[in-house]
C-alpha cells in the first residue's frame, strides 16, 4: 500500500480525476465495460437472424430438431383446410393442423436420415427440380433495369414481331393442263373457275396467321407464300398430286411490337435467358466443387 | 477546479446515460411490437395502433424497395408489366387477406417455387400449340376480332355487333370459359381475371386485347422467402394490404 502514489485527500474528487490513478475508478469502469459486453451479446444472441435458441421465435409456430415450422405456413395450411379465416377456427384445429406438419417434418427428417433423398425416384426428380426453382426464385427477385430491358429488346426484336398474316388462294392444276398458261392468264385476271383450276381446300378460311398457312401447306410452299406479294401469283409448283399455284391476295408481314407493348415479354425473356445462364453457371461450378470419378472404361 | 471537473463529468455521464437507456428501451419496445406482429392474426394487425404502426412504417420500407419497381411507388400497378393495381378491392388471388399477400411475397407467382400460384398461364392463342399445359384450339384472325368484340361488350364498347355475336360462340369453341369462368367471372383459384369489369391487368384497349389473346401473358411476382426476413414480408403484407384499405389505416 505504501508503495503507491498518495492518493488524493477527498477519494470523491480523485475517483473522476483522471490525472490520479485510482483503483476503484478501474474496477467500476471495467465492471461496467463488462456489463454493457455482454448485454450487447446478450441481444445479438437472443435477436441475430436465423437464432435458434430454446425459446420459439415469434415468426415460428414450432421447432421441431430446431427446424421451424413457420406460422404462416400453418395458417395457410389451416384456412386452406377450413375454408375460413383464421380468427374463425378453433385452437383446437390450429393443434390438430400443426400436429400433422409437426409428423410431416419428422418423417421428411427420417426419410433424410434412411437416405431416401437419394433413393426414392420421386424424392430426387423433387429436389432437382426444387434445386433448379430455387435458382430461378432467386434470379427474379432483383428488377432489371429499364436500360437492361431496353437493351435486350433491342437485340431481339424480331422475337417481338407480331405474327405474319395472309390471305391467299391455292389452285391445283388440272392434269394435263398447262401449268404456264395457266399462271399467265391468272395473272391477267382470268377467272380461276374458267381455267379449269380447283382450290385444294387447304387455305380457304380468308386470312390466316403466318403459323396457321404454314401449317395447312406445309413449309416448301409456305416458304414461297411468305415471300409473295399482294396480288402476285406463283409460278407452277410441282407437288405429288400435280401443279399447284399459289394466288397471294394479301401478305401483311410481321411488324415489330413497341417496346411499351412488349414490356411483359421482354422482362420475362430477359429473366428467362439470366435463369438459363445461372443455371448452366451452378453446373459448372457443382462438376468443380465436386470429386467425381469415372471409370476407365468409360472416361 | 475539481469541483467544476466532477459536476461537469457528472452532466456528461447522465446525458450518455439517458441516450443508451433511451435506446435500449426503444429497440427493446419495438423487438418486442415486432415480436407481436408476427405472432399476431395477420388480419387483426391493422386493428391494433401499435401493431399496426410498427408493420406499417417497416412495412413502407420493404415495399419501396423490393415492390415498387413493378406495382408502382403508390402501388398502382403496370399494365405494361401486367403487374396488379394493390389499391384496389379487386384481387386475381384470393380475397387479398394478409396471410394471402404475405403468401405472394414469400412464394410469389410463377416466380419457380412450388408453394406459390403456377397455376394457369393466359395461352397464346396465335400460334399453334396456345397452351402446353391443356390441349386448346388456335384461334384466327376473325375469331380473335370476335372474341375482342365480345369481351368489349361488358363495357358497352362493342363496335362490331355480329362480330360480337360470334364471339360468344368462340369463347365457348377456344375453351376461355375453363379458366375464365361461363359467366367470365374469372377465378381466384388459379389468378384467371374477371373479363367483365372495367379493371384490366394489362389494359382494355381493343389493340391491348387482342395482344393478350394472340400472344398469351404470363405475370411473375418473385418469390421473397430467401431475400426478406419473417418479420419484412409481414410488415409489407401488412402495407400492402392498408393500400387496399386506406379506410382501416385512418381509423
Ligand atoms: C418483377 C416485378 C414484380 C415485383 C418486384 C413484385 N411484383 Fe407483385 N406482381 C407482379 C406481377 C406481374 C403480378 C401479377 C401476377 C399475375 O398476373 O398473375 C403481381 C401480383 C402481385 C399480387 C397479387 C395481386 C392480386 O391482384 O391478387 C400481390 C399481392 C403482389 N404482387 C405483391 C407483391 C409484393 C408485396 C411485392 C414486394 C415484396 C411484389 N409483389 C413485388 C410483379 C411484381
Ligand atoms: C388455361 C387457362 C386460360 C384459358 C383457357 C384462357 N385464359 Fe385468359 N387468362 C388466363 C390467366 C391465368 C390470365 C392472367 C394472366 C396473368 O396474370 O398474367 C388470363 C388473362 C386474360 C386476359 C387479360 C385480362 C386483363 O385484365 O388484362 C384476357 C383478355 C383473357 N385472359 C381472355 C381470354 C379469352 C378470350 C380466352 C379464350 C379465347 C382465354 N382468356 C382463355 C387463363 C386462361
Amino acid at each position: 500500500m505504501s508503495k503507491q502514489p498518495p492518493l488524493a485527500s477527498d477519494p470523491q474528487v480523485a475517483i473522476w480525476d483522471i490525472h490520479q490513478p485510482v483503483g476503484r475508478r478501474s474496477m467500476l469502469l471495467a465492471a461496467a465495460a463488462s456489463l454493457i459486453g455482454l448485454a450487447i451479446a446478450g441481444y445479438g444472441l437472443f435477436t441475430a437472424q436465423g437464432t435458434r435458441t430454446a425459446a420459439v421465435p415469434a415468426e415460428d409456430a414450432a421447432l421441431v430438431n430446431n427446424v421451424p415450422i413457420l406460422r404462416a405456413d400453418l395458417i395457410a395450411q389451416i384456412t386452406a383446410l377450413y375454408s375460413v379465416p383464421l380468427a374463425q377456427t378453433t385452437l383446437a384445429q390450429r393443434q390438430k393442423v400443426l400436429e400433422d406438419m409437426i409428423r410431416e417434418e419428422l418423417y421428411v427428417q427420417r426419410g433424410i436420415e434412411m437416405g431416401l433423398s437419394n433413393d426414392d425416384i420421386d424424392v430426387r426428380q423433387a429436389l432437382v427440380q426444387a434445386t433448379e426453382g430455387q435458382i430461378a426464385q432467386d434470379a427474379m427477385t432483383s428488377k432489371p433495369a429499364e436500360d437492361e430491358l431496353a437493351t435486350w429488346y433491342g437485340s431481339h426484336m424480331e422475337k417481338y414481331a407480331s405474327e405474319g398474316l395472309v390471305t391467299l388462294h391455292e389452285w391445283l392444276v388440272p392434269r394435263g393442263s398447262d401449268g404456264q398458261q395457266a399462271v399467265a392468264a391468272l395473272r391477267k385476271g382470268a377467272a380461276p373457275a374458267s381455267l379449269g383450276l380447283k382450290t385444294t381446300g387447304r387455305v380457304d378460311d380468308g386470312e390466316e396467321f403466318y403459323f396457321a398457312a404454314e401449317q395447312h401447306l406445309g413449309e416448301p410452299l409456305f416458304a414461297i407464300a411468305r415471300k409473295m406479294e399482294d396480288g402476285t401469283v406463283s409460278a407452277p409448283i410441282p407437288m405429288p398430286d400435280g401443279l399447284h399455284i399459289l394466288q397471294m391476295i394479301r401478305n401483311k408481314r410481321p411488324v415489330t411490337t413497341p417496346y411499351a407493348q412488349a414490356r411483359d415479354q421482354v422482362l420475362a425473356d430477359f429473366l428467362a435467358d439470366k435463369v438459363a445462364r445461372l443455371q448452366a453457371g451452378n453446373q459448372r461450378f457443382l462438376k468443380k466443387r465436386a470429386d467425381i470419378k469415372i471409370a476407365s472404361d468409360l472416361k | 477546479m475539481a469541483v467544476r471537473l466532477k459536476t461537469r463529468s457528472a452532466v456528461w455521464a447522465a446525458v450518455v446515460l439517458a441516450i443508451a437507456g433511451t435506446t435500449a428501451g426503444l429497440s427493446w419496445w419495438r423487438a418486442s411490437a415486432q415480436a407481436d406482429v408476427l405472432r399476431a392474426d395477420p388480419d387483426a394487425i391493422l386493428r391494433d395502433p401499435r401493431l399496426r404502426s410498427v408493420a406499417l412504417t417497416n412495412g413502407k420500407r420493404v415495399f419501396d424497395k423490393h415492390c415498387a419497381a413493378c406495382h408502382g411507388p403508390d402501388g398502382r400497378g403496370d399494365i405494361t408489366l401486367g403487374a396488379s393495381d394493390l389499391t384496389d378491392s379487386d384481387t386475381l388471388y384470393g380475397t387479398g387477406s394478409v396471410a394471402q399477400i404475405e403468401e405472394i411475397a414469400r412464394y410469389g407467382i410463377r416466380a419457380g417455387n412450388k408453394h406459390g400460384w403456377n397455376l394457369a398461364v393466359m395461352p397464346a392463342y396465335a400460334s399453334k400449340v396456345p397452351d402446353a399445359a391443356e390441349a386448346l384450339p388456335p384461334q384466327s384472325p376473325a375469331q380473335i376480332e370476335d372474341l375482342t368484340q365480345y369481351l368489349l361488350s361488358f363495357t358497352g364498347r362493342t363496335t362490331d355487333v355480329s362480330a360480337m355475336k360470334r364471339g360468344i360462340t368462340a369463347y365457348t369453341k377456344a375453351g376461355c370459359w375453363d379458366c375464365h369462368g361461363r359467366d367470365l367471372g374469372g377465378d381466384p383459384a388459379i389468378g384467371a381475371p374477371n373479363l367483365t369489369d372495367a379493371v384490366w391487368l394489362y389494359g382494355g384497349r381493343p389493340e391491348d386485347i387482342r395482344r393478350t389473346l394472340q400472344r398469351g401473358r404470363a405475370g411473375k411476382s418473385p418469390a421473397f422467402a430467401r431475400v426478406l426476413t419473417a418479420a419484412e414480408l409481414r410488415n409489407v403484407a401488412v402495407y400492402t394490404a392498408s393500400l387496399a384499405h386506406p379506410g382501416q389505416e385512418t381509423k
